[in-house]
């Protein structure tokens, strides 16, 4: 067969577009999902046994079922409950998602911070909330951040689970362009391009930020 | 939500439960064979062997595996070679596993102790020798926890083969959403029986934790 790399010229701003979607879902879900899997981590370590258990069993629920029924939930079940757009419940689902793992991430984080330090925090009569803030938090971050960027990559690539529920975003576009053109190849392999293109992004955005937070010595 | 509708939603699901565990079993033993060789051929002394395992990682891991089923459901085809929706979808799953399990058999095997194959070459073993006997069954203990938490990862990624028309799970219940027009009923279903599943490899994966663990 004859291969047609022009179509993938021809095809471009509408690839674009999709990535531009894809881009959405990836800010939305990250937001979501690092404000909310923060909120998840200082709960599974709070001194409240019913805090506690509850961010351990949305934990256990999030990260056993797969992200293509959170989306289905999302989608069918909230969003139509309460009337949001695709993209709206797309966000949703993949921002609850990543919640969960972000959640485990943040609190290996803080873990990794040597309790002597809450414990001089403690003996400097400094309240928790003050001392989880001002030096345990700024201490783990070194720590969150490789496993926190390399998740981002997750997070990204599973955008194209979106497709699902109807989203047009990159892979959603490619797909309706292959069916439409018969080019499935050159536009499949322009999407990977793409992709690849985008997690290689957030590799230099952690290397930046590793370097930015690493200790001065 | 009505229990009615629950219970008459499970049989109709479960119908698929066979495809999805045979995706899940087949992507996991060929992909676990592709990842012991590129594991291996990245730690080899020929540079081309390990720049194609380079490759191989860098390549699978960076694309969605949905754009890996994808091009073996819509691409392939057009190079003349026609796969069933469900040898695809293996195709793509297995790629995917061998990218990720190959990263967690390297690091098993870099993190035993140098000392322990310098120890090996002083007794006059060979490599493929101490490589079974000596190193490979140290780094076992370190490659397990990783080893089945991407095992986990993929049975819920084989609910994507509903988007290549494979009869699995995800998509006996969307036909539920088209037929009945039910939705909360038949997702609560789904995602119990795949919470139910990984729970039963988590208790599987401590269990084999426990059995490779030291002996003290």
């Amino acid at each position: 067969m004859e291969w047609d790399w022009g179509i993938v010229g021809r095809t471009f701003d509408l690839l674009l577009l999709g990535t531009r979607l894809t881009l959405v879902l990836f800010f939305f879900s990250s937001l979501l999902g690092t404000v909310l899997g923060l909120v998840l981590a200082l709960m599974r370590m709070s001194r409240f046994r019913l805090a506690r258990w509850s961010s351990l069993f949305y934990i256990w629920v999030f990260r056993g079922i797969p992200v293509l029924v959170i989306l289905f939930f999302a989608f069918f079940v909230v969003g139509r409950r309460m009337g949001l757009t695709s993209v709206q419940a797309g966000s949703l689902g993949l921002g609850f998602s990543a919640a969960a793992y972000i959640a485990e991430i943040i609190r290996a984080g803080i873990m990794s911070v040597d309790p002597g330090q809450s414990e001089a925090s403690e003996a400097l009569a400094m309240t928790k909330r003050h001392y989880m803030r001002r030096v345990i938090l700024p201490q783990s971050i070194r720590v969150i951040i490789p496993t926190y960027m390399s998740n981002s990559i997750l997070v990204l690539k599973v955008t194209s689970v979106a497709v699902a529920i109807g989203i047009v975003e990159l892979t959603g576009i490619t797909r309706q362009l292959s069916n439409s053109t018969t080019r499935p190849i050159e536009l499949f392999t322009a999407a990977a391009v793409l992709y690849v293109f985008l997690t290689t992004v957030i590799v230099v955005v952690q290397e930046v930020l590793e370097r930015r937070f690493a200790l001065k010595t | 939500m009505d229990w009615d509708v629950v219970w008459e939603s499970v049989p109709l699901i479960w119908k698929g439960a066979g495809a999805t565990v045979s995706m899940f079993a087949w992507a996991l033993v060929i992909g676990t064979a592709g990842a012991l060789a590129l594991a291996l051929m990245r730690l080899s002394a020929a540079k081309p062997l390990q720049w194609f395992a380079i490759g191989f990682g860098w390549l699978f891991r960076g694309i969605p595996l949905l754009i890996l089923l994808f091009f073996a459901f819509f691409a392939l085809p057009e190079l003349g070679i026609l796969l069933s929706p469900f040898l695809a979808a293996i195709l793509g799953f297995s790629l995917w596993t061998a990218a990720y399990q190959a990263e967690v058999i390297r690091s098993g095997i870099i993190a035993v102790d140098p000392g322990q194959s310098e120890a090996s070459e002083a007794l006059g073993m060979t490599k493929a020798h101490y490589m079974r006997r000596i190193i490979f069954p140290q780094g076992l203990r370190i490659m397990v926890p990783p080893f089945t938490g991407n095992a986990i990862t993929l049975l819920k990624q084989t609910s994507l083969a509903t988007l290549v028309t494979v009869p699995e799970m995800a998509l006996l219940t969307q036909r539920i959403f088209s037929n009945n027009f039910k939705f909360v009923e038949p997702i609560f279903v789904l995602g119990m029986i795949y919470l139910a599943m990984t729970s039963v490899l988590l208790i599987v994966s401590v269990a084999v934790e426990r059995a490779v663990s030291l002996k003290v």
